[in-house]
């Protein structure tokens, strides 16, 4: 596993050579997660993985990367300040071997939270007259006896919008942040069609909920035993187990079929750092019959 | 001030107050010569106005009505339960704390009622007493969710640290509710509480081991447990015994066990389902059949064995997917696997006895087996014993397809004036709301 902790942390598949364009700093790295005592410790697992199993890991990372290039796109994330570099750089599917060598431990999980949902919100910078929103649009709904706004949607991409009087609007549904965004211009387009001198300002990603699986069953009652400051396990009230990070702040529900929900994060590097931080501690808690 | 009395017309006059009223009176001839205002204003007043009721010393003697029926109602559980003194003190001084936090003290009587109970669970958690929220759901007459939420709020608005409650320690209560004794019900029926404990006990860790305990309610599951610990103690007798017999038999409260009937009944599914699969490895069976209704009376072998026979089912379950995924090989995959598969077959055969992980560890030669079939969930055909959410996936997820966008791209007008409506459209829609309001 030494040679691996090479010159060359980043992928093949990429042309940007190491060292011209480096990031300042990558989003998360392994050795972040021991920075501070609020972040959490894996307990160490005796269930190390084998060598092989740890290079066809790394094998099928690279074919991963190697057959999709086009996903590192999609995951830009344009709200993350990082200054001036391309955004290819930040993709999470780089193998996160630290230049300086960490413990053995800290390879990546070679899993990748996917998001489920973005909520942001936008001021359109004037006041709205719902009641001419709701009749002049057609995929608008308003029961001001119900809610005091119109709930409009789009279909591409798939969002909700809830708009305000007041002119500020919360659009939820959308799978990244830059297809929030769009749909946030969208229905700020159609406001605009209906009459209304509408802007498109402050726009901020408030919540961002990610998914994933590590494809093995969790212990949960042994999981909150030893994490009793971060964890609640309640069955009687919920199957899952809930579990508040404080670095990065986020929250997650994690179930006893390996499935965990991220949320709470503003940035999509939260999601990914929350995840690597508990994989290591849900392997520990992966005991198979 | 009058000088003279207009009676004697003396100029004796002095001011003689009759109790709060002013007055001047001629001393000679006794008369009033004249008189202040009997009543004052408010701003003459010194003493200032009446003290209301909330600020009076009354409020902080006797407190209101509603808490001290609280008390009573939260002894009253207390005493249903058999809490210690100590422990009922405690709690009613938490009631005390909470009903006058200012984020209870305006809340609903049903609220403050589930408030009760909520002080009660939580000291019972504080010092290990084992009281399920069931249980105290049950007796309070709501359910688990209403329940859950109050807590939620207590715990944050008092800043309690909640600690979690394992199913085991609940247990022994649970066991010792039902009125099995040999001088409660018939010979047959009876067994000692300590009996019946043991045997559950060895049960419930077994479904713990076989992933049926995490995540779910323990309460059914205890029920489950319990029936058959007691059916399993004398089967010939006992198995013609359904649950709702079993209950009304040891005199189970009706309540606690009515509404999660149909959870029993799953649980007992379960159950019934890992003994068969623990069942069928028993040497002296030789591969006879082993079914769900029929697995009870081997209940106590399985107990008694159930590390040697976790160990070989799971063997034997391995050695079936690795017979299976080499008849299933391409040739070029088949060649490498063989020799891993041997060499892992080999490591396999020698798991210590009292590590039981190791034998179910992930096989990374039929990692890449089955990525070569690349069924979405493969994963879960690898293990024998998963937790039932994993083996029956209702509805597969299928997540759209990402769009590749960036965000700033131009918007097309076509687009966006689809989604508004022509003046046709909101003519007729007018037309309709008013016919509809001529109507209505």
């Amino acid at each position: 596993m030494e040679q691996n902790n090479s010159l060359t942390p980043f992928p093949q598949g990429l042309a940007s050579p190491p060292g011209a364009m480096t990031p300042v700093m990558p989003i998360f790295s392994p050795t972040m997660r021991y920075n501070t005592g609020l972040t959490p410790q894996p307990v160490q697992n005796t269930n190390s993985l084998s060598l092989l199993e740890e290079q066809q890991r790394q094998q099928q990372q690279q074919q991963q990367q190697q057959a999709t290039p086009q996903l590192y796109h999609s995951q830009v994330s344009t709200t993350t300040a990082l200054p001036g570099n391309t955004p290819v750089h930040t993709t999470p599917l780089t193998p996160m071997t630290p230049i300086t060598p960490a413990t053995p431990a800290s390879e990546s999980s070679g899993i990748l939270p996917q998001l489920q949902n973005i909520v942001s919100t936008v001021n359109l910078g004037c006041k709205l007259d719902l009641k001419t929103i709701a009749l002049r649009a057609r995929n608008a709904e308003y029961n001001p006896k119900r809610f005091a706004a119109v709930i409009m949607r789009i279909r591409e991409p798939r969002t909700t919008a809830l708009i305000f009087s007041s002119g500020k609007m919360v659009c939820t549904g959308a799978k990244s942040e830059v297809q929030s965004r769009l749909a946030a211009r969208k229905y700020a387009r159609v406001v605009q069609k209906l009459g209304f001198p509408a802007k498109f300002l402050d726009f901020k990603i408030q919540n961002m909920v990610g998914s994933c699986d590590v494809k093995f069953p969790i212990r949960l009652e042994g999981l909150v035993l030893t994490h009793q400051q971060f964890s609640s396990y309640e069955p009687e009230l919920f199957p899952g187990l809930i579990y508040r990070m404080i670095k990065p702040r986020i929250v997650l529900l994690i179930f006893v079929s390996g499935k965990v929900v991220l949320t709470g994060a503003k940035v999509r590097a939260e999601i990914y750092e929350a995840f690597e931080n508990i994989y290591p501690i849900l392997k520990g808690f992966r005991k198979t019959t | 001030m009058p000088s003279s009395c207009p009676e004697c017309g003396s100029s004796n006059v002095v001011e003689d107050d009759l109790y709060s009223q002013r007055q001047w009176v001629c001393v000679d001839c006794g008369s009033v010569v004249s008189e202040g205002h009997l009543t004052t204003t408010v701003s003459d007043e010194t003493q200032g106005r009446a003290v209301p009721y909330h600020a009076s010393t009354e409020v902080l003697k006797k407190p209101c009505r509603n808490l001290i029926a609280g008390f009573s109602r939260v002894r009253a559980l207390c005493r249903i339960l058999r809490l210690s003194s100590d422990m009922e003190s405690a709690v009613v001084s938490l009631f005390e704390r909470a009903y006058n936090h200012p984020n209870f003290i305006f809340v609903t009587l049903t609220k403050k009622e589930i408030l009760g109970g909520c002080c009660v669970l939580s000291v019972c958690r504080q010092c290990n007493w084992p009281v399920a929220m069931g249980t105290i759901g049950y007796l309070l007459g709501v359910d688990n969710a209403t329940l859950g939420t109050v807590y939620r709020e207590f715990t944050k608005a008092l800043n309690i640290e909640i600690s979690t409650i394992g199913i085991m320690d609940m247990l022994e209560s649970f066991c010792y509710d039902f009125k099995l004794g040999p001088q409660q019900v018939e010979e047959v029926f009876a067994e000692p509480p300590q009996r019946l404990v043991d045997r559950t006990s060895a049960l419930i860790e077994l479904a713990a081991d076989a992933w049926i305990v995490t995540g779910r309610q323990p309460l059914p599951l205890l029920f489950a447990a319990v029936y058959l610990a007691w059916q399993s103690l004398n089967p010939t007798v006992r198995m013609k015994y359904t649950f709702v017999k079993f209950c009304k038999i040891g005199k189970a409260p009706e309540q606690s066990w009515h509404r999660s009937r149909d959870s029993v009944v799953k649980r007992l599914k379960e159950l019934r389902d890992v003994l068969c699969k623990l069942g069928r490895e028993l040497p002296w069976l030789r591969g006879g059949t082993v079914e769900p209704n029929t697995v009870v009376p081997l209940v106590d072998d399985i107990l008694k064995n159930h590390r040697a026979l976790l160990l070989r089912a799971v063997r034997n379950y391995e050695q079936q997917l690795q017979n299976e995924s080499q008849t299933a090989q391409t040739t070029e995959c088949d060649n490498e696997l063989s020799d891993s598969n041997r060499s892992e077959s080999h490591s396999s055969t020698t798991p210590e006895l009292m590590d039981p992980d190791q034998a179910g560890c992930e096989n990374p030669a039929d990692k890449q087996a089955t990525d070569c079939q690349l069924p979405p969930d493969h994963w879960s055909k690898r293990h024998l014993f998963l937790p039932p959410c994993v083996k029956n996936r209702k509805r597969q997820r299928v997540d759209a397809p990402q769009l590749e966008v960036t965000g700033d791209e131009e918007i097309s007008d076509s687009e966006i004036e689809s989604y508004i409506r022509s003046q046709d459209e909101i003519e007729m829609y007018l037309k309709v709301q008013k016919e509809l309001k001529k109507m209505a």
